[in-house]
Protein backbone atom coordinates (compact mmCIF):
# COMPACT_ATOMS: atom_id res chain seq x y z
CA UNK A 1 0.00 0.00 0.00
CA UNK A 2 1.62 3.39 -1.05
CA UNK A 3 -0.37 5.31 1.96
CA UNK A 4 1.51 8.82 2.42
CA UNK A 5 3.82 8.71 5.36
CA UNK A 6 3.63 4.66 5.96
CA UNK A 7 6.55 3.38 6.95
CA UNK A 8 8.68 0.52 6.13
CA UNK A 9 7.72 -2.59 8.55
CA UNK A 10 11.21 -3.38 9.43
CA UNK A 11 14.47 -0.95 9.13
CA UNK A 12 16.54 -1.99 7.05
CA UNK A 13 20.07 -1.58 8.33
CA UNK A 14 23.27 -3.56 7.85
CA UNK A 15 23.60 -5.74 10.98
CA UNK A 16 26.91 -4.38 12.55
CA UNK A 17 27.61 -6.93 14.48
CA UNK A 18 27.26 -10.65 13.61
CA UNK A 19 26.91 -13.49 15.74
CA UNK A 20 27.16 -13.20 19.59
CA UNK A 21 27.88 -9.59 19.27
CA UNK A 22 24.49 -9.26 18.21
CA UNK A 23 23.52 -9.10 21.65
CA UNK A 24 25.49 -6.22 22.46
CA UNK A 25 23.21 -2.79 23.38
CA UNK A 26 20.38 -5.16 24.13
CA UNK A 27 17.48 -3.66 26.47
CA UNK A 28 16.60 -5.74 29.15
CA UNK A 29 13.58 -4.24 28.94
CA UNK A 30 12.41 -5.40 24.84
CA UNK A 31 13.82 -8.90 26.33
CA UNK A 32 11.04 -9.36 29.07
CA UNK A 33 8.45 -7.36 27.05
CA UNK A 34 9.47 -10.00 24.13
CA UNK A 35 8.87 -12.90 26.52
CA UNK A 36 5.66 -11.37 27.79
CA UNK A 37 4.91 -11.15 24.21
CA UNK A 38 5.71 -14.45 22.80
CA UNK A 39 3.78 -16.19 25.95
CA UNK A 40 0.48 -14.19 25.06
CA UNK A 41 0.84 -14.82 21.01
CA UNK A 42 1.46 -18.94 21.54
CA UNK A 43 -1.43 -19.36 23.73
CA UNK A 44 -3.82 -16.82 22.08
CA UNK A 45 -2.96 -17.53 18.36
CA UNK A 46 0.10 -19.76 17.40
CA UNK A 47 -1.39 -22.52 19.87
CA UNK A 48 -5.15 -22.54 18.70
CA UNK A 49 -4.17 -22.55 15.12
CA UNK A 50 -1.54 -25.40 15.48
CA UNK A 51 -4.93 -27.24 17.08
CA UNK A 52 -6.89 -26.27 14.65
CA UNK A 53 -5.14 -27.40 12.27
CA UNK A 54 -4.49 -30.99 14.41
CA UNK A 55 -8.54 -31.13 15.09
CA UNK A 56 -9.32 -30.95 11.25
CA UNK A 57 -7.98 -33.68 10.66
CA UNK A 58 -9.40 -35.72 13.57
CA UNK A 59 -12.97 -36.85 14.59
CA UNK A 60 -14.09 -35.73 18.07
CA UNK A 61 -17.39 -35.22 19.79
CA UNK A 62 -15.86 -34.82 23.67
CA UNK A 63 -17.47 -38.39 24.26
CA UNK A 64 -14.88 -40.29 22.56
CA UNK A 65 -11.46 -39.54 22.07
CA UNK A 66 -10.41 -38.13 19.39
CA UNK A 67 -9.26 -40.35 16.22
CA UNK A 68 -7.22 -39.26 13.06
CA UNK A 69 -9.55 -39.63 10.13
CA UNK A 70 -7.36 -37.46 7.51
CA UNK A 71 -9.02 -35.07 4.91
CA UNK A 72 -12.30 -36.91 5.73
CA UNK A 73 -13.25 -33.55 6.98
CA UNK A 74 -12.24 -31.53 4.25
CA UNK A 75 -13.80 -34.33 1.43
CA UNK A 76 -17.37 -33.74 3.26
CA UNK A 77 -17.21 -30.00 3.88
CA UNK A 78 -16.87 -30.01 -0.19
CA UNK A 79 -19.82 -32.44 -0.58
CA UNK A 80 -21.91 -30.58 1.72
CA UNK A 81 -24.85 -28.54 0.70
CA UNK A 82 -24.90 -26.76 3.59
CA UNK A 83 -21.58 -25.71 3.80
CA UNK A 84 -21.93 -24.57 0.27
CA UNK A 85 -24.84 -22.88 0.93
CA UNK A 86 -23.70 -21.36 4.11
CA UNK A 87 -20.63 -19.97 1.52
CA UNK A 88 -22.99 -19.03 -0.60
CA UNK A 89 -24.89 -16.68 2.12
CA UNK A 90 -21.54 -15.34 3.59
CA UNK A 91 -20.58 -13.82 0.11
CA UNK A 92 -23.83 -12.66 -0.99
CA UNK A 93 -23.96 -10.73 2.22
CA UNK A 94 -20.23 -9.63 2.15
CA UNK A 95 -20.80 -8.31 -1.88
CA UNK A 96 -24.13 -6.98 -0.85
CA UNK A 97 -23.12 -4.97 2.23
CA UNK A 98 -19.87 -4.14 1.40
CA UNK A 99 -20.72 -2.34 -2.09
CA UNK A 100 -24.38 -0.98 -1.19
CA UNK A 101 -22.54 1.01 1.97
CA UNK A 102 -19.56 1.83 -0.01
CA UNK A 103 -21.69 4.19 -2.32
CA UNK A 104 -23.46 5.58 0.29
CA UNK A 105 -20.90 6.33 2.48
CA UNK A 106 -19.15 7.81 -0.81
CA UNK A 107 -22.02 10.25 -1.42
CA UNK A 108 -22.11 11.28 2.15
CA UNK A 109 -18.97 11.94 2.80
CA UNK A 110 -18.35 14.05 -0.51
CA UNK A 111 -21.87 16.03 0.72
CA UNK A 112 -20.51 16.56 4.35
CA UNK A 113 -17.37 17.56 3.08
CA UNK A 114 -19.01 20.56 1.00
CA UNK A 115 -20.76 21.86 3.87
CA UNK A 116 -19.96 24.39 6.90
CA UNK A 117 -18.06 22.62 9.96
CA UNK A 118 -20.64 23.09 12.61
CA UNK A 119 -23.68 21.27 10.17
CA UNK A 120 -21.20 18.92 8.78
CA UNK A 121 -20.22 18.13 12.78
CA UNK A 122 -23.65 17.25 13.92
CA UNK A 123 -24.63 14.94 11.04
CA UNK A 124 -21.33 13.69 11.11
CA UNK A 125 -22.46 12.83 14.96
CA UNK A 126 -25.60 11.72 14.42
CA UNK A 127 -24.30 9.29 11.70
CA UNK A 128 -22.38 7.53 14.08
CA UNK A 129 -24.79 7.02 16.99
CA UNK A 130 -25.76 3.36 15.61
CA UNK A 131 -21.84 2.34 15.46
CA UNK A 132 -21.71 3.09 19.34
CA UNK A 133 -24.74 1.27 19.65
CA UNK A 134 -23.98 -2.24 21.19
CA UNK A 135 -24.53 -4.84 18.13
CA UNK A 136 -26.70 -7.39 19.91
CA UNK A 137 -29.37 -4.16 20.75
CA UNK A 138 -29.01 -3.22 17.10
CA UNK A 139 -30.22 -6.83 16.30
CA UNK A 140 -32.56 -7.31 18.77
CA UNK A 141 -34.36 -4.01 17.81
CA UNK A 142 -34.11 -4.18 14.32
CA UNK A 143 -35.89 -8.18 15.05
CA UNK A 144 -38.66 -6.35 16.03
CA UNK A 145 -39.12 -3.38 13.77
CA UNK A 146 -39.05 -6.04 11.73
CA UNK A 147 -41.78 -8.31 12.67
CA UNK A 148 -44.23 -8.84 10.25
CA UNK A 149 -47.81 -8.30 11.73
CA UNK A 150 -46.87 -5.39 14.44
CA UNK A 151 -43.39 -4.74 13.65
CA UNK A 152 -42.17 -1.04 13.43
CA UNK A 153 -41.08 -1.03 9.90
CA UNK A 154 -44.68 -2.12 8.47
CA UNK A 155 -46.22 0.03 10.70
CA UNK A 156 -44.97 3.10 8.47
CA UNK A 157 -45.38 0.90 5.17
CA UNK A 158 -48.97 0.13 6.14
CA UNK A 159 -49.77 4.16 7.54
CA UNK A 160 -48.25 5.32 4.08
CA UNK A 161 -50.21 3.03 2.17
CA UNK A 162 -47.58 1.05 0.79
CA UNK A 163 -48.05 -2.97 0.66
CA UNK A 164 -46.74 -4.81 4.04
CA UNK A 165 -43.49 -7.34 3.88
CA UNK A 166 -42.25 -10.36 5.44
CA UNK A 167 -39.12 -8.88 5.72
CA UNK A 168 -37.36 -11.92 8.38
CA UNK A 169 -40.16 -14.10 7.63
CA UNK A 170 -39.45 -14.09 3.90
CA UNK A 171 -36.69 -16.51 2.80
CA UNK A 172 -36.07 -14.33 -0.38
CA UNK A 173 -35.67 -10.78 1.79
CA UNK A 174 -34.34 -12.03 5.16
CA UNK A 175 -30.54 -12.16 4.10
CA UNK A 176 -31.04 -8.48 2.69
CA UNK A 177 -32.94 -7.41 5.80
CA UNK A 178 -30.02 -8.16 7.54
CA UNK A 179 -27.77 -6.35 4.90
CA UNK A 180 -29.82 -3.32 5.14
CA UNK A 181 -29.71 -3.42 9.46
CA UNK A 182 -25.44 -3.93 9.01
CA UNK A 183 -25.39 -0.92 6.73
CA UNK A 184 -27.54 1.24 8.80
CA UNK A 185 -25.61 0.24 12.22
CA UNK A 186 -21.84 0.70 10.20
CA UNK A 187 -22.00 3.11 7.86
CA UNK A 188 -21.06 6.43 10.05
CA UNK A 189 -17.60 4.58 10.16
CA UNK A 190 -16.98 4.77 6.45
CA UNK A 191 -18.45 8.19 6.47
CA UNK A 192 -16.05 9.47 8.69
CA UNK A 193 -13.06 7.85 7.34
CA UNK A 194 -13.66 8.97 3.78
CA UNK A 195 -14.85 12.63 5.07
CA UNK A 196 -11.50 12.43 6.74
CA UNK A 197 -9.50 11.77 3.14
CA UNK A 198 -11.38 14.41 1.37
CA UNK A 199 -10.78 16.37 3.77
CA UNK A 200 -6.55 15.76 2.90
CA UNK A 201 -7.63 16.56 -0.12
CA UNK A 202 -5.47 19.90 -0.42
CA UNK A 203 -8.34 22.73 -1.65
CA UNK A 204 -5.53 24.29 -4.34
CA UNK A 205 -6.34 21.01 -6.19
CA UNK A 206 -10.04 21.40 -5.72
CA UNK A 207 -10.16 24.56 -6.54
CA UNK A 208 -8.45 24.45 -9.97
CA UNK A 209 -10.74 22.10 -11.18
CA UNK A 210 -13.31 23.96 -10.32
CA UNK A 211 -12.20 27.21 -11.84
CA UNK A 212 -11.58 24.83 -14.80
CA UNK A 213 -15.16 24.44 -14.67
CA UNK A 214 -15.89 21.17 -13.45
CA UNK A 215 -19.20 20.79 -11.44
CA UNK A 216 -19.49 18.43 -8.87
CA UNK A 217 -19.83 15.59 -10.37
CA UNK A 218 -16.88 16.04 -12.67
CA UNK A 219 -15.07 16.90 -8.99
CA UNK A 220 -16.39 13.90 -7.32
CA UNK A 221 -15.43 11.20 -9.97
CA UNK A 222 -12.35 12.72 -11.73
CA UNK A 223 -10.87 14.21 -8.36
CA UNK A 224 -12.15 12.52 -5.12
CA UNK A 225 -13.01 9.39 -6.17
CA UNK A 226 -9.14 8.43 -7.67
CA UNK A 227 -7.17 10.05 -5.10
CA UNK A 228 -8.82 8.03 -2.03
CA UNK A 229 -8.43 5.08 -3.79
CA UNK A 230 -6.17 3.71 -1.37
CA UNK A 231 -8.72 4.69 1.84
CA UNK A 232 -11.07 2.86 -0.40
CA UNK A 233 -8.94 -0.04 -0.89
CA UNK A 234 -8.19 -0.43 2.71
CA UNK A 235 -11.50 0.09 4.07
CA UNK A 236 -12.95 -2.67 1.49
CA UNK A 237 -10.50 -5.43 2.31
CA UNK A 238 -11.37 -4.80 6.36
CA UNK A 239 -14.58 -4.93 5.80
CA UNK A 240 -14.71 -8.08 3.87
CA UNK A 241 -12.69 -9.72 6.97
CA UNK A 242 -15.49 -8.24 9.00
CA UNK A 243 -18.50 -8.83 7.54
CA UNK A 244 -17.49 -12.45 7.43
CA UNK A 245 -17.05 -12.92 11.05
CA UNK A 246 -20.29 -10.53 11.74
CA UNK A 247 -21.88 -13.58 14.10
CA UNK A 248 -24.82 -12.19 16.50
CA UNK A 249 -26.41 -10.34 13.22
CA UNK A 250 -27.49 -13.95 12.05
CA UNK A 251 -27.39 -15.82 15.35
CA UNK A 252 -29.78 -13.86 16.95
CA UNK A 253 -32.25 -12.92 14.35
CA UNK A 254 -31.98 -15.40 11.69
CA UNK A 255 -34.77 -16.00 8.72
CA UNK A 256 -36.59 -19.43 7.96
CA UNK A 257 -34.22 -22.43 7.51
CA UNK A 258 -30.85 -21.83 6.06
CA UNK A 259 -32.08 -18.33 4.51
CA UNK A 260 -29.47 -16.69 6.68
CA UNK A 261 -27.11 -19.20 8.11
CA UNK A 262 -23.19 -17.69 6.99
CA UNK A 263 -20.29 -19.45 7.79
CA UNK A 264 -19.54 -18.10 11.07
CA UNK A 265 -22.97 -19.34 12.16
CA UNK A 266 -22.52 -22.87 10.81
CA UNK A 267 -19.11 -22.78 12.26
CA UNK A 268 -20.28 -21.89 15.75
CA UNK A 269 -23.23 -24.31 15.04
CA UNK A 270 -20.86 -27.48 14.58
CA UNK A 271 -18.31 -26.75 17.28
CA UNK A 272 -21.03 -25.83 20.27
CA UNK A 273 -24.23 -27.46 18.92
CA UNK A 274 -23.82 -30.35 17.16
CA UNK A 275 -20.16 -30.43 19.11
CA UNK A 276 -18.67 -32.24 15.66
CA UNK A 277 -15.75 -30.47 16.97
CA UNK A 278 -13.23 -31.42 13.75
CA UNK A 279 -15.94 -30.96 11.18
CA UNK A 280 -16.28 -27.36 12.56
CA UNK A 281 -12.14 -26.82 12.90
CA UNK A 282 -12.08 -27.85 8.61
CA UNK A 283 -15.26 -25.80 7.91
CA UNK A 284 -13.01 -22.72 9.79
CA UNK A 285 -9.92 -23.54 8.07
CA UNK A 286 -11.23 -23.44 5.14
CA UNK A 287 -13.13 -20.03 5.93
CA UNK A 288 -9.18 -18.83 6.85
CA UNK A 289 -7.84 -19.87 3.88
CA UNK A 290 -10.90 -18.41 1.85
CA UNK A 291 -10.00 -15.00 2.87
CA UNK A 292 -6.52 -15.25 2.93
CA UNK A 293 -6.81 -15.86 -0.88
CA UNK A 294 -9.64 -13.05 -1.17
CA UNK A 295 -7.11 -10.66 0.50
CA UNK A 296 -4.04 -11.28 -1.69
CA UNK A 297 -5.86 -11.09 -4.68
CA UNK A 298 -7.25 -7.58 -3.44
CA UNK A 299 -3.64 -6.77 -2.94
CA UNK A 300 -2.38 -8.44 -5.80
CA UNK A 301 -5.38 -6.29 -8.08
CA UNK A 302 -4.67 -3.05 -6.41
CA UNK A 303 -0.81 -3.20 -6.36
CA UNK A 304 -0.94 -3.75 -10.30
CA UNK A 305 -3.53 -1.16 -11.02
CA UNK A 306 -1.74 1.96 -9.12
CA UNK A 307 1.79 0.39 -10.70
CA UNK B 1 -15.14 32.86 -17.43
CA UNK B 2 -16.44 35.72 -14.71
CA UNK B 3 -19.47 34.02 -13.71
CA UNK B 4 -18.88 30.93 -14.23
CA UNK B 5 -15.89 30.62 -12.51
CA UNK B 6 -17.95 31.27 -9.40
CA UNK B 7 -17.92 27.99 -7.03
CA UNK B 8 -21.07 26.12 -7.42
CA UNK B 9 -22.55 26.19 -4.03
CA UNK B 10 -22.75 30.38 -4.09
CA UNK B 11 -25.45 30.03 -7.48
CA UNK B 12 -28.40 29.44 -5.47
CA UNK B 13 -31.04 30.56 -7.57
CA UNK B 14 -30.27 29.21 -10.96
CA UNK B 15 -31.03 25.80 -12.71
CA UNK B 16 -28.33 24.14 -10.77
CA UNK B 17 -31.32 24.76 -7.90
CA UNK B 18 -32.29 21.12 -8.21
CA UNK B 19 -28.72 19.21 -7.47
CA UNK B 20 -29.20 21.29 -3.66
CA UNK B 21 -32.71 19.99 -3.39
CA UNK B 22 -31.41 16.45 -4.44
CA UNK B 23 -28.48 16.96 -1.43
CA UNK B 24 -31.23 17.91 1.08
CA UNK B 25 -33.46 15.43 0.39
CA UNK B 26 -31.20 12.99 0.56
CA UNK B 27 -29.64 14.00 4.07
CA UNK B 28 -32.76 14.17 5.47
CA UNK B 29 -33.94 10.72 4.54
CA UNK B 30 -30.30 9.68 5.71
CA UNK B 31 -31.43 11.64 8.82
CA UNK B 32 -34.49 9.89 8.91
CA UNK B 33 -33.80 6.49 9.02
CA UNK B 34 -31.03 6.91 11.11
CA UNK B 35 -33.21 8.29 13.96
CA UNK B 36 -36.31 5.97 13.15
CA UNK B 37 -34.81 2.85 14.82
CA UNK B 38 -33.98 5.07 18.02
CA UNK B 39 -37.09 6.48 18.06
CA UNK B 40 -39.12 3.00 18.50
CA UNK B 41 -36.35 2.05 20.99
CA UNK B 42 -36.81 5.01 23.60
CA UNK B 43 -40.48 5.15 23.24
CA UNK B 44 -41.41 1.63 23.63
CA UNK B 45 -39.05 1.07 26.87
CA UNK B 46 -42.09 3.39 28.64
CA UNK B 47 -44.61 1.22 27.06
CA UNK B 48 -45.97 -2.53 28.26
CA UNK B 49 -45.64 -5.31 26.80
CA UNK B 50 -49.05 -5.61 26.09
CA UNK B 51 -49.09 -1.83 24.29
CA UNK B 52 -45.94 -2.58 22.29
CA UNK B 53 -47.71 -5.66 20.47
CA UNK B 54 -51.15 -4.86 20.24
CA UNK B 55 -52.45 -3.34 16.67
CA UNK B 56 -52.62 -0.72 15.73
CA UNK B 57 -48.99 0.10 16.12
CA UNK B 58 -48.15 3.61 17.80
CA UNK B 59 -44.89 5.03 18.62
CA UNK B 60 -46.13 7.23 21.59
CA UNK B 61 -46.77 4.74 24.29
CA UNK B 62 -50.84 4.89 24.85
CA UNK B 63 -49.60 4.55 28.47
CA UNK B 64 -46.32 6.00 29.66
CA UNK B 65 -44.53 3.70 32.69
CA UNK B 66 -41.40 2.44 33.92
CA UNK B 67 -42.40 -1.02 34.43
CA UNK B 68 -40.13 -2.30 32.23
CA UNK B 69 -36.97 -0.37 34.02
CA UNK B 70 -37.87 -1.69 36.95
CA UNK B 71 -38.49 -5.39 36.15
CA UNK B 72 -35.22 -5.65 34.00
CA UNK B 73 -33.10 -3.52 36.89
CA UNK B 74 -34.43 -6.38 39.65
CA UNK B 75 -35.67 -9.60 37.88
CA UNK B 76 -33.17 -9.71 34.95
CA UNK B 77 -29.52 -9.23 36.76
CA UNK B 78 -28.97 -5.99 35.02
CA UNK B 79 -26.70 -4.57 37.71
CA UNK B 80 -24.80 -7.63 37.79
CA UNK B 81 -24.05 -7.63 34.24
CA UNK B 82 -23.15 -4.16 33.98
CA UNK B 83 -20.40 -4.58 37.12
CA UNK B 84 -18.92 -7.79 34.52
CA UNK B 85 -18.83 -6.06 31.59
CA UNK B 86 -17.32 -3.05 33.27
CA UNK B 87 -14.92 -4.65 34.75
CA UNK B 88 -13.98 -6.97 31.89
CA UNK B 89 -13.53 -3.84 29.35
CA UNK B 90 -11.91 -1.88 32.24
CA UNK B 91 -8.98 -4.94 32.25
CA UNK B 92 -9.17 -5.15 28.53
CA UNK B 93 -8.72 -1.28 28.15
CA UNK B 94 -5.72 -1.37 30.41
CA UNK B 95 -4.01 -3.99 29.81
CA UNK B 96 -4.45 -3.32 25.46
CA UNK B 97 -3.36 0.51 26.47
CA UNK B 98 -0.21 -0.32 28.51
CA UNK B 99 0.87 -3.12 26.10
CA UNK B 100 0.09 -1.34 23.03
CA UNK B 101 1.99 1.98 24.54
CA UNK B 102 5.53 -0.20 25.74
CA UNK B 103 5.18 -2.33 22.22
CA UNK B 104 4.99 0.78 20.35
CA UNK B 105 8.26 1.79 22.43
CA UNK B 106 9.83 -1.05 21.73
CA UNK B 107 10.18 -1.85 18.62
CA UNK B 108 10.57 1.47 17.40
CA UNK B 109 13.30 2.81 19.76
CA UNK B 110 15.28 -0.45 21.56
CA UNK B 111 17.11 -2.87 19.84
CA UNK B 112 17.09 -6.63 20.20
CA UNK B 113 17.97 -9.70 18.37
CA UNK B 114 14.62 -10.91 16.72
CA UNK B 115 12.91 -7.44 17.03
CA UNK B 116 11.80 -7.58 12.96
CA UNK B 117 10.77 -10.98 12.68
CA UNK B 118 8.79 -10.96 16.06
CA UNK B 119 7.22 -8.25 14.80
CA UNK B 120 6.18 -9.32 11.49
CA UNK B 121 4.70 -12.41 13.26
CA UNK B 122 2.29 -10.47 15.55
CA UNK B 123 1.15 -8.21 12.23
CA UNK B 124 0.73 -11.71 10.77
CA UNK B 125 -1.34 -13.07 13.36
CA UNK B 126 -3.98 -10.20 12.11
CA UNK B 127 -4.85 -12.52 9.26
CA UNK B 128 -6.18 -15.31 11.26
CA UNK B 129 -10.03 -14.62 11.59
CA UNK B 130 -11.28 -15.08 15.09
CA UNK B 131 -14.40 -17.31 14.19
CA UNK B 132 -10.98 -20.00 12.73
CA UNK B 133 -9.38 -19.99 16.26
CA UNK B 134 -12.57 -19.86 17.71
CA UNK B 135 -13.22 -23.69 18.83
CA UNK B 136 -9.65 -24.38 18.94
CA UNK B 137 -9.05 -21.54 21.64
CA UNK B 138 -12.81 -23.14 23.49
CA UNK B 139 -10.17 -26.03 23.75
CA UNK B 140 -7.07 -24.18 25.04
CA UNK B 141 -9.58 -22.56 27.79
CA UNK B 142 -10.55 -26.11 28.72
CA UNK B 143 -7.08 -27.14 29.45
CA UNK B 144 -6.03 -24.12 31.00
CA UNK B 145 -8.71 -24.68 33.31
CA UNK B 146 -10.21 -21.30 33.18
CA UNK B 147 -13.87 -21.81 31.41
CA UNK B 148 -16.48 -20.12 32.53
CA UNK B 149 -14.54 -17.16 34.78
CA UNK B 150 -13.39 -13.74 33.98
CA UNK B 151 -9.61 -14.63 32.82
CA UNK B 152 -11.33 -16.90 29.82
CA UNK B 153 -12.95 -13.73 28.89
CA UNK B 154 -10.76 -11.28 28.77
CA UNK B 155 -7.24 -13.24 28.23
CA UNK B 156 -7.57 -13.10 24.55
CA UNK B 157 -8.07 -9.74 24.07
CA UNK B 158 -5.16 -8.62 26.87
CA UNK B 159 -2.75 -7.29 24.04
CA UNK B 160 -3.72 -6.05 20.71
CA UNK B 161 -1.75 -6.34 17.74
CA UNK B 162 -3.60 -3.47 16.05
CA UNK B 163 -2.85 -1.39 19.04
CA UNK B 164 1.25 -2.13 18.69
CA UNK B 165 1.22 -1.48 15.51
CA UNK B 166 -0.27 2.09 15.77
CA UNK B 167 1.82 3.01 18.65
CA UNK B 168 4.77 1.48 17.24
CA UNK B 169 3.62 3.85 13.76
CA UNK B 170 3.29 7.15 16.30
CA UNK B 171 6.86 6.83 18.42
CA UNK B 172 8.40 6.72 14.96
CA UNK B 173 7.18 10.36 14.74
CA UNK B 174 8.39 11.58 17.98
CA UNK B 175 12.15 12.94 17.29
CA UNK B 176 14.62 11.15 18.30
CA UNK B 177 16.40 13.65 20.30
CA UNK B 178 13.78 13.74 23.15
CA UNK B 179 14.70 9.87 23.37
CA UNK B 180 18.43 11.03 23.59
CA UNK B 181 18.71 13.48 25.74
CA UNK B 182 16.48 10.87 28.53
CA UNK B 183 19.42 8.95 27.65
CA UNK B 184 22.32 11.17 28.46
CA UNK B 185 20.17 12.19 31.68
CA UNK B 186 21.25 8.36 32.54
CA UNK B 187 17.39 7.20 32.99
CA UNK B 188 16.94 3.55 31.83
CA UNK B 189 14.41 2.22 28.70
CA UNK B 190 11.88 2.27 31.06
CA UNK B 191 12.11 5.33 32.69
CA UNK B 192 12.24 6.97 29.34
CA UNK B 193 9.07 5.21 28.21
CA UNK B 194 6.98 6.66 31.15
CA UNK B 195 8.72 9.99 31.10
CA UNK B 196 9.17 11.04 27.19
CA UNK B 197 6.84 8.58 25.21
CA UNK B 198 3.77 8.02 27.46
CA UNK B 199 2.80 11.16 28.07
CA UNK B 200 3.41 12.04 24.49
CA UNK B 201 1.27 9.57 23.01
CA UNK B 202 -2.10 10.91 24.96
CA UNK B 203 -3.71 11.43 21.43
CA UNK B 204 -3.10 7.70 19.76
CA UNK B 205 -3.34 6.17 23.27
CA UNK B 206 -7.16 7.92 24.01
CA UNK B 207 -8.36 6.73 20.48
CA UNK B 208 -7.09 3.40 20.93
CA UNK B 209 -8.53 3.16 24.65
CA UNK B 210 -12.24 3.83 22.83
CA UNK B 211 -12.37 1.85 20.42
CA UNK B 212 -11.33 -1.05 22.54
CA UNK B 213 -13.42 -0.21 25.31
CA UNK B 214 -16.27 -0.35 22.38
CA UNK B 215 -15.14 -4.17 21.79
CA UNK B 216 -14.68 -5.43 24.56
CA UNK B 217 -18.02 -4.03 26.18
CA UNK B 218 -19.78 -4.94 23.10
CA UNK B 219 -18.43 -8.80 22.07
CA UNK B 220 -20.87 -11.13 22.33
CA UNK B 221 -19.82 -14.40 21.12
CA UNK B 222 -16.43 -14.80 23.07
CA UNK B 223 -18.35 -14.80 26.16
CA UNK B 224 -21.33 -16.75 25.10
CA UNK B 225 -19.23 -20.15 24.24
CA UNK B 226 -16.67 -19.54 27.43
CA UNK B 227 -19.26 -18.68 30.21
CA UNK B 228 -22.13 -20.79 31.85
CA UNK B 229 -22.55 -19.02 35.24
CA UNK B 230 -25.39 -16.39 34.48
CA UNK B 231 -23.63 -14.58 37.02
CA UNK B 232 -20.83 -13.82 35.07
CA UNK B 233 -22.42 -12.83 32.12
CA UNK B 234 -21.73 -9.69 30.20
CA UNK B 235 -24.27 -7.51 29.49
CA UNK B 236 -24.80 -8.35 25.56
CA UNK B 237 -25.53 -11.97 26.82
CA UNK B 238 -27.57 -10.83 29.81
CA UNK B 239 -29.68 -8.94 26.67
CA UNK B 240 -29.91 -11.61 24.54
CA UNK B 241 -30.88 -14.08 26.81
CA UNK B 242 -34.30 -11.46 27.74
CA UNK B 243 -35.23 -11.79 23.56
CA UNK B 244 -35.96 -15.24 25.44
CA UNK B 245 -35.13 -18.57 23.24
CA UNK B 246 -38.48 -19.81 24.32
CA UNK B 247 -41.08 -18.27 21.47
CA UNK B 248 -42.82 -15.67 23.43
CA UNK B 249 -40.59 -12.40 23.69
CA UNK B 250 -41.19 -9.68 26.53
CA UNK B 251 -40.45 -6.52 24.01
CA UNK B 252 -40.55 -4.64 26.95
CA UNK B 253 -37.97 -5.98 28.83
CA UNK B 254 -35.53 -5.89 25.80
CA UNK B 255 -36.63 -2.59 25.29
CA UNK B 256 -35.43 -1.38 27.98
CA UNK B 257 -32.30 -3.75 28.78
CA UNK B 258 -31.29 -1.84 25.43
CA UNK B 259 -31.52 1.67 26.70
CA UNK B 260 -29.66 0.96 29.47
CA UNK B 261 -26.64 -1.07 27.78
CA UNK B 262 -26.55 1.70 24.77
CA UNK B 263 -25.98 4.42 27.75
CA UNK B 264 -22.39 3.43 28.80
CA UNK B 265 -21.47 3.75 25.20
CA UNK B 266 -23.48 6.99 24.80
CA UNK B 267 -21.43 8.50 27.78
CA UNK B 268 -17.88 7.41 26.36
CA UNK B 269 -19.03 8.63 23.07
CA UNK B 270 -20.35 12.12 24.42
CA UNK B 271 -17.08 12.54 26.56
CA UNK B 272 -14.83 11.57 23.51
CA UNK B 273 -16.26 12.50 20.37
CA UNK B 274 -13.21 14.11 19.18
CA UNK B 275 -11.32 11.41 19.81
CA UNK B 276 -13.92 9.05 18.32
CA UNK B 277 -14.01 10.31 14.90
CA UNK B 278 -10.03 11.18 15.01
CA UNK B 279 -9.56 7.52 15.83
CA UNK B 280 -12.00 6.28 12.69
CA UNK B 281 -9.82 8.21 10.68
CA UNK B 282 -6.31 6.80 11.78
CA UNK B 283 -7.60 3.22 12.28
CA UNK B 284 -10.96 2.66 9.82
CA UNK B 285 -11.69 -0.32 11.91
CA UNK B 286 -14.74 -0.30 14.43
CA UNK B 287 -13.73 -2.07 17.73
Amino acid sequence: MSTPGALPLTDNKPRAFPGRRAFRGTSPLAVVFSVVLLAFYSTTFLIPFGVGIWLSFQNWDFIVDPKYVGWRNYERALNDPYFWDAVKKSVIFSIGEISIALCLTLILAFILSRLKSVPQRLLLGLFYLPVITPSVVTVLLWRWLYLPTNGGFNAALSRFGFPTQGFMNDSQQALWCIVAMVVWANFGVGTVLYLAGINEIPDSITEAATLDGANSLQLFFGIILPLLRPIIFFNVVVSIIATVQMFEQFYLISGPGNSTRTLAVYTYELGFRSVDLGYGAAVSMLMFIGLLGVTIIQFWRFRSAVD
Amino acid sequence: MATSSLPVRKRLFRAEHAPQIAVLFVLGLVCLITIYPFLWLIFSSFKTNKDIITPPIQLLPREWTTSAYRLVWTNANMPRAIANSLLVSGVIVLSVMFTSALGGFVFARLKFPGKNVLFIFILSTTMIPFMTLLIPLYLVMRELDVLDTYIAVVLPALISSFGIFLCRQFVYGIPGELFDAAKLDGAGDFRTFITIALPLMRPVLSALAIFTFLGAFNGYLWPLVVLNNPDLYTLPLVLAGLSGASGTVNYEAVMAGSVISTIPMLIVYLLFQRNFVRGVALSGIKG
